[in-house]
């Protein structure tokens, strides 16, 4: 399997048909992206400023389309591909592209005072709205929702995020790739690995090299890891949604040890520091691992006892099955990926596809009727620790030491890599000029891509319910706006 | 659930965290101001089984007219400068900040992007920093107590 990336360059009146025609051919959306023509060298200085990019998936093999727009103005593809909304917006945001045929195109990243410019009118008797943040009552990170209710029924939810909006990847611009490991990382804390991960797998394709076997290995435990406290937390997370103190309590116990062992490897516990690009110098000594396998065994028996109780338990089970409902052709519609497609049925999952991971027959896990509502994604997650659980123990019964690259393909101006994180798929971008510095950085994380499915997902539902569906998604808000 | 209660009760047991002498009571709002999610993650374990400060007397209260003392993470975004005021002129007095985390107090590595509104003291006046990236549930816990003992003596 090649880790090539094509790119090709496409000019504005054929963008929607070559695009479209990639969909067809079974390609999955990536992301969609703008950056400067000048800097990522395919224009002259009489040229537009700005360049588009679409990146699609298929079979492991990653096509990139590229357009230069003619007057910063480019077709739309949302009506074809609608995952596409929020890249557009934001490209539009950023960049100064304009969407022709995206209409209306929201402000993302702008915020503006005028509630008609991100808001959708919502008319009809008794129809009002209900504000929420910036700030919330709990501790949460920061971003507004504005629900269209009828009594307690939510008619539709405009999200408006990107308060925490910091300009990590214009920032990130002109370091060198070591530097933009920073970058990526404090993007988000929970999704530190697969972020920081994503962001070298991209660089190492640009930079033409393959992890050795070893390098592979580590790096499927640092992944392993983050998914194991992360899944832990958000199971726990739900027990705090319906008001189960025993529940909340026990994981967040559990999320603790799982982070304890986090700092007895790494030295962190949110791994931080543990990804480099192209080498490891990680290295754990054998009593080390030993206390750190067997304790990851403690605390699954531990888990699975906690989570039988919250299985059995009516009054947390009656508050889950049937509301939130994001079923298969939704995932498919909206891109949404992680837990939340797998909830629904749709086996999507970057590590039974991904080539520079170690996880040797990985299949998606999808539960027994996926139905798509937040008892199925909570159920996902719960299945998913014991894979995690059992990888953690194969991996940490092997050495874990300083490993390298093996050159294997000719460098590239850019790379993509795929991660695939607690919340799930990572894409990540980088744009090399000819000495390892960052033309232009784009992290597209799961929280970002499923943040619409949410919207979606709790639309007809009830008001008191959205803590819920929001919490079975999970979902970062730094990660998200960057 | 008695099994999830009789677990966690084994829990504290050996644990033995121990009991304050003297329970205060300080009631913190938290203000996300642009933070990478590891300040807030780190913030809710300060009440989880393994370490309980809320004996001390701490609580997360849901408005900021509640709050003795406002906590703010992150280095403040333009989008957050606002909310942020908002929450600390809601705030009855005395009221008290606290810088939690290395990116509010300054520390931050990412430079000084167009989207950072300023420092944090130049924004809303701080009383107490907690430093870390992020810090660890136990220093969190220790600075608040040590801010609540503060406040007694001011109050």
């Amino acid at each position: 399997m090649t880790s090539a990336i094509l790119v090709q360059e496409i000019a504005p009146p054929q963008w929607r048909e070559q695009c479209a025609r990639s969909a067809a051919d079974g390609g999955r959306f990536l992301t969609l992206y703008a950056a400067d023509a000048r800097s990522a060298g395919v224009a002259t200085l009489t040229a537009p400023s700005t360049v588009v990019r679409a990146g699609f998936v298929r079979d492991g093999v990653i096509r990139v389309l590229s357009c230069v727009p003619a007057g910063d103005e480019i077709p739309t593809i949302v009506d074809l591909i609608p995952a596409a909304a929020w890249a557009e917006r934001e490209a539009h945001d950023a960049y100064g592209v304009t969407f022709a045929g995206h209409e209306p195109l929201r402000p993302l990243l702008i915020h503006s005072d005028d509630p008609a410019t991100w808001m959708v009118r919502v008319k009809g008797h008794d129809a009002y709205q209900v504000a929420v943040g910036p700030i919330h009552a709990g501790v949460i990170e920061s971003g507004h929702f504005r629900f269209h209710v009828v009594g307690e029924l939510i008619l539709h939810i405009d999200v408006r995020l990107f308060y925490k909006h910091r300009g990590l990847e214009r920032a990130a611009e002109g370091r060198t790739t070591d530097e933009g490991l920073a970058y990526t990382q404090r993007a988000c804390a929970a999704c530190a690995v697969a972020n920081t991960l994503a962001y070298a797998h991209a660089c190492e394709s640009a930079l033409g090299l393959r992890p050795s076997p070893s390098l592979a290995r580590v790096r499927t435990l640092l992944l392993e890891l983050e998914r194991l406290y992360n899944h832990l937390h958000d199971i726990g997370a739900i027990c705090a949604g319906v008001g189960f103190a025993p529940g909340n309590m026990a994981f967040a116990a559990l999320k603790e040890r799982a982070q304890r062992v986090n700092h007895m490897l790494t030295g962190h516990r949110f791994l931080f520091d543990s990804v480099t690009v192209g080498a490891s110098t990680w290295s754990v000594g054998r009593e080390t691992l030993a206390a750190a396998r067997e304790e990851v065994h403690s605390l699954g028996e531990d888990s699975r006892k906690a989570w039988h109780e919250v299985l059995f338990n009516a009054s947390v089970q009656d508050r889950l099955v049937g509301i939130g409902l994001l079923p298969a052709d939704e995932v498919v519609r909206l891109g949404t990926v992680g837990p939340a497609a797998r909830a629904a049925g749709v086996p999507l999952d970057a590590r039974s596809t991904g080539s520079r991971l170690t996880y040797p027959g990985f299949e998606p896990t999808i539960p027994r009727h996926p139905a798509g509502d937040v008892a199925s994604r909570v159920n996902v997650r719960a299945m998913e620790v014991d894979v995690t659980l059992a990888m953690l123990d194969e991996l940490l019964a092997q050495p874990v030491e300083p490993a390298g690259m093996e050159p294997a393909e000719p460098r590239q101006a850019v790379g993509i890599g795929i991660t695939e994180s607690p919340r799930g798929e990572t894409v990540c971008a980088v744009e090399l000029d000819g000495v390892d510095h960052l033309n232009r950085l784009h992290l597209r994380s799961a929280s970002n891509v499923n943040w619409p499915a949410v919207a979606h997902a709790a639309a007809g539902s009830l008001l008191p319910d959205f803590p819920l569906i929001n919490k079975s998604f999970e979902l970062c808000y730094a990660c998200s706006d960057r | 659930m008695f099994v999830l209660l009789r677990a966690l009760s084994r829990l504290r047991r050996d644990i033995g965290l121990p009991t304050p002498e003297q329970r205060g009571s300080l009631a913190l709002r938290l203000v996300d101001s642009g933070s990478c999610n590891g300040c807030e993650h780190e913030l809710g374990a300060v009440f989880s089984p393994h370490y309980d400060f809320g004996r001390y007397g701490l609580n997360i209260v849901a408005s900021p007219r509640h709050a003795d003392m406002l906590l703010v993470t992150g280095a403040p975004t333009t989008r957050m400068v606002g909310p942020l005021r908002t929450a600390y002129e809601a705030m009855p007095e005395p009221r008290f900040v606290a810088a939690l985390g290395d990116c509010a107090l300054g520390r931050c590595v990412l430079g000084d992007p167009p989207e950072f509104a300023g420092p944090l003291e130049e924004i809303v006046p701080v009383d107490i920093c907690i430093p870390g990236c992020p810090p660890t549930p136990e220093t969190i816990g220790r600075h608040l107590v040590a801010a609540l003992e503060y406040t007694r003596r001011v109050r």
